[in-house]
């Protein structure tokens, strides 16, 4: 049972790793691209607001957001895999 | 320079290929003829490509390992090992062996009445260091020239692909986002101290330049 653990173990820091690291660059890409709409808003002569304030507010929106949650994917789909493929090896013919 | 450069990417493409070639599930259209059981002493290097299918294992001097003996379609004889991976390194989390075994033998065929089945197996065989394939499933197919699509590795280099990808994404975001504006304030930073200096040495300069004219004063030398 210690190889179970051991693979539970590394699979669980993997795992955590990929979520944290994912997170990060997608809430990246999301700040990235509030900054560009904000330059656009003010190109195009509307009033967003100050700068920070806009970005915030919309990284505050993004927290909430489906794309946030769809980040757990990164942890669901390797575990789901991980299921098929021990059913499919040993369980089925 | 540029001969170590290539040397070196060969390098890494031969080991990253070996790796995948070593690993990835391969498909062998085969005849068995029997199989059998034999101990193997674990001993020497070849350690390495055998199982270390349970946690005493690893510690064990010889131990008795499962063999299905085969006959491949083009006349070549295969002989896979039969051992189970459990939860370590290839993934392939494999427990039945003793099934495996079992259904390898309810294959066994003979020359005049061939019955084809296709080994899935990973690793290589070799002779000359005794190493053998583990053969993780076996079915039996129709003839010696059915098709099989791979896709198991179709789908496993797709997601080796996406993730390689995503990860130089993530550098390059990182360098874009972090790195490069840090860069940029410490290319400010150097510049201020620069032309500081430079105001500092023109104001050094003068300071010279005046107590050189004063010297100059008393050889009777006009003061610019």
């Amino acid at each position: 049972m210690i190889g179970f653990a051991r693979l539970m173990i590394v699979g669980l820091i993997g795992l955590t790793l990929a979520y944290w690291l994912m997170l990060i660059y997608m809430r990246s890409l999301r700040r990235e691209a509030l900054e560009k709409d904000w330059d656009k808003a003010v190109a195009e002569g509307q009033q967003p607001g100050p700068r920070e304030a806009f970005v915030e507010d919309g990284l505050a929106a993004y927290e909430g957001s489906l794309r946030r949650k769809l980040i757990w994917l990164v942890v669901i789909v390797p575990i789901c895999l991980f299921g098929i493929l021990l059913y499919v090896m040993n369980f089925s013919s | 320079m540029r001969y170590v450069k290539w040397g070196f990417l060969a390098l890494i493409v031969l080991i990253v290929g070996s790796f995948l070639h070593y690993t990835l599930p391969q498909h062998d259209i085969v005849r068995v003829v029997g199989t059998y059981q034999e101990r193997q002493d674990l001993g020497d290097w070849t350690r390495i490509f055998w199982s270390s299918p349970d946690d005493q294992s690893g510690t064990l001097v010889n131990r008795d390992v499962q063999f299905i003996q085969t006959v491949r379609a083009n006349g070549d004889p295969m002989v896979y090992r039969n051992e189970d991976t459990g939860w370590g390194w290839p993934p392939y989390f494999k427990f039945d062996t003793a099934s495996l075994q079992t259904e390898a033998d309810d294959l066994r065929s003979s020359r005049e009445a061939p019955v084809w089945a296709v080994v899935t197996h990973y690793g290589w065989r070799s002779e000359l260091f005794s190493i053998f394939p583990n053969a993780i499933g076996i079915r039996e197919v129709e003839g010696p020239d059915v098709t099989i699509i791979p896709w198991v590795n179709i789908i496993l280099l797709v997601i080796l692909l996406v993730i390689i990808l995503t990860i130089r994404a993530m550098l390059r975001q990182f360098k874009e986002r972090s790195i490069d504006p840090v860069l940029e304030d410490m290319g400010e930073a150097w510049d201020e101290v620069e032309s500081r200096a430079d105001a500092a040495g023109d104001e050094v300069r003068g300071v010279w330049g005046r107590f050189k004219g004063w010297l100059g004063t008393w050889k009777g030398k006009p003061r610019k």
